[in-house]
């Protein structure tokens, strides 16, 4: 049977539920018999995590090091390869995150591999494995296949139906990583947080978005409400990134960040191209906008004409009340 | 210091794309533009050579409308250019094309490459890493401040829920993003000059790759087809006073789609 490795992700000790997406699809291919699964969680691992992420592998290796304390791409690139040289994998699948994203290359590189990026869907049952990514800002869909293997493919969060594991737990294995801090060029000076336990919005289920139709920084509140409410990430249009309203690490399009959510809400937002390409590929889209003709309507699922400052209250105080909160 | 910038031509993000009859061609209408994030890239190396001198190489891989990257790159007042223009370059994955852009980067010594945080037509975000990889450098990823001293670089990063400052020692790959700096627009007297300048081309040979190691040959990663996405249901809207279409719409989100 072949070997499927998984980089699985952890933050604040906590699994990432980018990795726990991942883990549940292969878990689906170790029931069918398709693949061994090996998973890999760098540095330290909580108690916790290990005994969540056995169940859905076959393999759980730990792999720690001065060098993986904190994440530098070399470090875990260099990691990663080494552990994927010794089980020679088919193949090789992380969460397309800002971590991800960043490091996989540089493993792909170091295997003489090719990578597929931000794929947003695996046909499994076809040979060679076809990779379904977006291209163009989502107007195209490409589908990619690999020449050789092991193949390195990022997958967008979001892009699996989470699936329960099997009762089976894998086994548990520790590695040294057996990289000389010294020889790693990068250096973590330190981290900065800017919100406590704030959800990136590559990963957010759900992201509620305002756009030049709220008319004022301050009202962002409203849609910080909502998403208080709905356990959502709050998101933003450029010109209110460029009007320093929200930060640039909330911006959601061309210039900023792609996502994936299950629900997106899009208030005051007119639905420019380099905003929905980083959005189009949502799964529910909610538009609110005063403007019928508003070009989000056509990116929309369902839409309301109306002013922010009524719906949107409205809508908070309306889940507040059904989800007893 | 020794700047090199990686940049791309792309379509504008407005441009139509046609996919052919039989899902194997795309035809792209002849809007293009510089990659915005290779924008900052250029951006940032100019600041680098102003404060710390040096020069600015600019380097593109590509045919026909490729050449206007560097002429852009030019105008904003890069010292030289690089088009790395065959045939046996084209259609590559981010293997090949990084490989190729690897070899033409370290023709000369270099301190810092500058590069996009990704282009926004393949979307792939592989190449400045894969670069790095191939040079045996390491790197910064999407980056918003950087500033050199000493043979270090220490930069600024958005990691998820903040952000992380790192010490990289140099040579080293810094891809760029928005928020790193707002790209100067390039003076007359610059884009008289782009327009004048002759663009030195280098073959796959003069890089040391071979045909095999080129390009589609070289890729590693092969397009089967391109099909559009599913077109969305036309949308529904939910009609009523601000009060009522909010209750529905908490209805449907959570009765119909059962996303709560």
């Amino acid at each position: 049977m072949e070997n499927l490795l998984l980089f699985i992700e952890t933050k604040d000790k906590e699994l990432k539920k980018a990795s726990l997406e991942l883990l549940g699809e292969a878990a689906r291919l170790r029931a069918a018999g398709t693949y061994k699964v090996h998973g890999v969680i760098m540095g330290g691992v909580p108690e916790d995590v290990k005994k969540k992420v056995l169940p859905y592998v076959d393999v759980l290796a730990n792999i720690t090091g001065p060098a993986l304390d904190r994440y530098t791409p070399e470090g875990f690139a260099s990691a990663l390869a080494g552990y994927a040289k010794e089980i020679a994998p088919k193949l090789i699948l992380a969460s397309a995150t800002q971590t991800g994203r960043d490091f996989l290359p540089r493993v792909a590189v170091l295997l003489g591999s090719g990578i597929a990026s931000d794929v947003t869907g695996i046909r499994w049952s076809e040979d060679p494995v076809k990779f379904v990514r977006p291209i163009y800002g989502g107007k195209v869909l490409s589908e990619v296949s690999f020449t050789g293997y092991p193949a390195v493919v990022t997958v967008r969060p979001n892009t699996f139906a989470g699936e329960e594991p099997g009762a089976e737990e894998g086994e548990y294995l520790e590695r040294q990583a057996g990289i000389d801090p010294g020889q790693l060029r990068t250096k973590v000076l330190r981290r900065e947080e800017s919100g406590q336990g704030k959800v990136d919005l590559i990963e957010a289920d759900i992201i509620v978005s305002g756009g030049r139709g709220l008319k004022s920084a301050e009202n962002f509140k409203v849609l910080e409400d909502l998403a208080g409410t709905i356990g959502a990430a709050v998101g933003a249009a450029r010109s209110v990134v460029d009007a320093k309203w929200r930060d640039q690490e909330d911006q959601v399009g061309k210039s900023g960040k792609t996502v994936s959510p299950k629900l997106y809400v899009a208030v005051g937002i007119s639905g420019a191209i380099h905003h929905t390409m980083g959005m189009d590929t949502s799964k529910v889209v909610l538009a609110v906008n005063t403007d019928p003709n508003a070009m989000i309507f056509s990116y929309a699922d369902y839409g309301i004409v109306g002013d922010f400052a009524q719906v949107v209250p409205a809508m908070t105080e309306e889940f507040r009340k059904r989800l007893g909160r | 210091m020794n700047i090199v910038v990686l940049a791309k031509q792309v379509p504008d993000a407005e441009a139509h794309i046609d996919i052919g009859e039989d899902g194997k061609g795309l035809t792209v209408e002849q809007k293009f533009t510089a990659n915005v994030f290779d924008e900052f890239a250029m951006e940032e190396a100019l600041r680098l050579k102003e404060k710390h001198g040096g020069k600015v190489k600019i380097i593109t891989l590509g045919t026909g409308k490729a050449t206007e990257v560097l002429r852009t790159g030019i105008a904003m007042g890069a010292d030289e250019a690089l088009l790395l223009e065959d045939g046996a370059f084209l259609n590559g994955d981010g293997y090949a094309t990084a490989l190729a852009l690897s070899r033409a980067a370290a023709k000369e010594p270099f301190d810092v490459i500058l590069c996009g945080r990704q282009a926004i037509d393949d979307d792939r975000g592989e190449v400045g890493p894969m670069v790095a990889q191939f040079l045996g450098i390491p790197h910064g990823g999407g980056i918003i401040k950087l500033d050199i001293a000493d043979g270090t670089a220490t930069v600024e990063c958005p990691a998820e829920g903040g952000k992380e400052v790192l010490e990289v020692k140099l040579p080293a790959l810094f891809t760029a993003q928005k928020g790193l700096n707002e790209p100067r627009v390039p003076p007359i007297m610059g884009v008289m000059k782009a327009m004048k300048a002759a663009i030195p081309r280098v073959a796959p040979a003069e890089l040391g790759i071979s045909p095999e190691e080129a390009g589609a040959a070289g890729s590693k990663v092969r397009t089967e087809k391109y099909f559009h996405p599913k077109k969305k249901a036309a949308v529904q809207m939910i009609q009523g006073e601000p009060q009522e279409a909010a209750v529905e719409a908490v209805r449907i989100l959570m009765d119909v789609e059962r996303i709560l």
